[in-house]
C-alpha cells in the first residue's frame, strides 16, 4: 500500500489554515510516527487521509489513485483510530465489534472478533457493555475495531492516551508487530510512544512538515545543540531552551536545547525528545 | 445491513429510555381509554372509529415524542462522534443511513402497535369487541402522516443541529392549544369529535373529507422527502 500527498492544504471554513503545501509518500511495510505539539496539524492530516475532510487544493494518492475517485478501495483497507470518538455504549464490547465487522463488510467475522479482543487484552470484558467500561478500557475496544479485518493501512491518532503505562508499552509492541506486514500511522505527541518502534519520523508544525526521516537522523541533527549546565550559571541566552530541570545534591541541572550552547555549557549526547524540542524550537525561533 | 438494522434496533429499544416510557405510555393510554375513550366522542361507540381516533389523537404527542426520542439516537453529540469511527468503514453510506432509517421507523412501528393493541385489548376487555379490522384506516390515516414526518423532519433538524429534535418535540403539545387549520384537526383531535357531527345519522361511517387527506398526504409526503433528503445528504 502507498499513499502519496502531493502538494496538500487544508484551510477551514472559518480561515484556519491547518496544513500548507505537505508533500509525503509513505508505503508499507513501515510504522511511521507523525510528531508534533498540539494544533500542529496531525488530526486534521488524518481526517484528510481518511476522507473525512477533503482538502482546500493538492492532493492524496492511494496506490496511485486519487483519493476522491478511490474513497472505496481506501475504506476496505483501513483501520482508523481518531482522536476524538464515541462508541455505543448500549452494545457489548463483542456486540460492537460484531457491528464495526458488519460496516466494513467481513464474512464470519467471530474468529477476528475474538482475536482483537485478545490482542487488546479485553477477554474479561468481551461480554460487558460499553457504558460499564474505563476510559482505558474505551481506547482499547477502540483500538480493537481499528484492527478488525486485518486492514493494510492503521491510522492511530494519540492512541496511547488514557492508557497505564503498562498498556502502553504493550501497544507500542502490538503496533510494532502489526507493522511488519503493513502501513501504521501513528500520530502522537509522546516522543516515548514513537522512539522505540516506528522506523521513519514525521514531523509537523504550523500545518508544515520539519522533518522526515528516521529517528537515528533526527538525533543527528541535534548533534553539538544539547548541553547540560547549573542554573546558578546565570545562563540568559536568547533562543536556548531548557528542556529539564533536575535537582541534585549541587543545585539545579539544566538540560537545554540550541543553536549555539553557551560557554558554560556541557555537550551532551542527544536523545531523540532533545533531538524533536531542538526542532521544534529551532522553528519557533524562525 | 440486516445485522446493522438488527442492531440498531437493538439500541433504540434495549435501554433504559425503552423501557421507562413504554409502561408510561402504555398507562397513559388506558387512562385515556378507561376515563375519556368509553364515554365514545360524537355520540358514537367507544370502539367506533372516530372515538378510537380521538383516542390515537390524545395519544399523537407521546408517539411523537417516542418516535424523536430514538432519532437522538443517531443525532446526539455522542452518535455524532462514533460517525468518526463508522465514517470510515468501507461501506457505502446511503445504505447505512438507510438501515438506520429501517431502525426508526421499526421502533415508531412498534410504538404505534403498542398503542393500537392497547385500544384493542380495552375494547376486547370491556365490551368484547373484537372487529379491529375498522380500526386500520383511522390508524394508518391519524398515525402514519405525523410519525412519517416527525422522522423526516426530526433527523433534518437533528442533522442541523442536534439540540433542535428536543423542541421539535412539543410541536403536537403546541397544535392542541394552537388555533390550527381544519383541515389539520387531526392533530388537535377536533377532527374526530366535530365532524362526525356533520354527516348524517348516527355512528357514521369512518370518512375524511378532502382537505383533511390532502394535508395527511403532503405531510407524509413531506416527511418521506425530508428522510430521503437526510439519507442522501448522509451518503455523500
Amino acid at each position: 500500500m502507498q499513499i502519496e500527498l502531493q502538494n496538500l492544504s487544508m484551510t477551514y471554513p472559518n480561515g484556519k489554515q491547518a496544513l500548507q503545501d505537505l508533500n509525503l509518500s509513505l508505503e508499507a511495510p513501515s510504522l511511521i510516527g507523525l510528531l508534533g505539539p498540539n494544533g500542529a496539524g496531525k488530526s486534521t492530516l488524518m481526517k484528510l487521509l481518511v476522507a473525512a475532510l477533503t482538502p482546500t487544493s493538492g492532493s492524496i494518492l492511494v496506490d496511485g489513485r486519487p483519493l476522491d475517485k478511490a474513497e472505496r478501495y481506501l475504506k476496505a483497507r483501513l483501520g482508523y483510530l481518531p482522536q476524538d470518538f464515541g462508541l455505543f455504549d448500549e452494545l457489548t464490547v463483542t456486540q460492537f465489534l460484531d457491528y464495526m465487522a458488519a460496516l466494513k463488510d467481513l464474512r464470519c467475522p467471530e474468529p477476528q472478533i475474538q482475536e482483537v479482543i485478545r490482542s487488546v487484552n479485553l477477554e474479561e470484558k468481551a461480554k460487558a457493555r460499553i457504558r460499564t467500561l474505563s476510559g482505558g478500557q474505551h481506547q482499547r475496544v477502540a483500538i480493537a475495531q481499528a484492527l478488525l479485518g486485518n486492514p493494510l493501512f492503521l491510522i492511530f491518532d494519540e492512541p496511547t492516551v488514557g492508557l497505564d503505562p503498562e498498556e502502553r508499552i504493550h501497544f507500542r509492541n502490538l503496533f510494532s508487530r502489526t507493522a511488519q506486514d503493513r502501513l501504521v500511522l501513528l500520530s502522537t505527541h509522546i516522543i516515548e510512544d514513537v522512539q522505540s518502534v516506528c522506523g521513519q519520523l514525521v514531523v509537523m508544525n504550523h500545518g508544515q512538515i520539519l522533518f522526515t526521516g528516521t529517528p537515528e537522523q533526527l538525533i543527528q541533527s541535534a548533534d553539538g545543540h544539547v548541553g547540560v549546565f547549573w542554573e546558578r550559571d546565570g545562563v540568559r541566552e536568547e533562543g536556548l531552551h531548557i528542556t529539564a530541570r533536575v535537582n541534585t545534591g549541587q543545585g539545579v541541572r539544566c538540560r537545554a536545547v540550541a543553536d549555539r550552547l553557551p560557554a558554560c555549557a556541557r555537550q551532551e549526547e542527544p536523545t531523540l525528545e532533545d533531538a524533536y524540542l531542538y526542532l521544534i524550537s529551532r522553528e519557533a525561533v524562525r | 445491513m440486516t445485522k446493522i438494522f438488527r442492531y440498531e434496533c437493538r439500541r433504540l429499544l434495549w435501554n433504559k429510555f425503552f423501557a421507562g416510557f413504554l409502561p408510561v405510555f402504555l398507562f397513559y393510554g388506558w387512562q385515556v381509554l378507561s376515563h375519556m375513550t368509553i364515554r365514545g366522542v360524537a355520540h358514537t361507540a367507544p370502539f367506533s372509529p372516530w372515538s378510537y381516533g380521538d383516542y390515537l389523537g390524545r395519544m399523537l404527542p407521546l408517539l411523537w415524542i417516542g418516535s424523536l426520542f430514538f432519532l437522538t439516537f443517531f443525532t446526539s453529540g455522542r452518535a455524532r462522534r462514533a460517525a468518526a469511527l463508522t465514517d470510515a468503514a468501507p461501506i457505502s453510506p446511503g445504505r447505512y443511513a438507510l438501515a438506520r432509517c429501517a431502525a426508526a421507523l421499526a421502533g415508531t412501528a412498534l410504538l404505534a402497535l403498542a398503542c393500537a393493541g392497547g385500544a384493542a385489548a380495552f375494547y376486547g376487555y370491556y365490551f368484547g369487541w373484537r372487529q379491529w379490522g375498522g380500526l386500520l384506516l383511522p390508524s394508518l390515516a391519524t398515525l402514519v402522516p405525523p410519525l412519517v414526518f416527525a422522522l423526516g423532519s426530526g433527523w433534518f433538524l437533528g442533522r442541523l443541529r442536534a439540540w433542535l429534535v428536543y423542541p421539535w418535540m412539543l410541536l403536537p403539545l403546541l397544535c392542541r392549544v394552537l388555533p390550527i387549520p381544519e383541515a389539520l384537526g387531526l392533530w388537535n383531535g377536533t377532527f374526530f369529535t366535530e365532524y362526525p357531527l356533520t354527516l348524517n345519522g348516527l355512528d357514521p361511517v369512518f370518512s375524511l373529507p378532502a382537505a383533511v387527506i390532502a394535508a395527511q398526504v403532503l405531510l407524509c409526503l413531506a416527511g418521506a422527502a425530508l428522510l430521503a433528503v437526510s439519507v442522501a445528504e448522509g451518503s455523500q
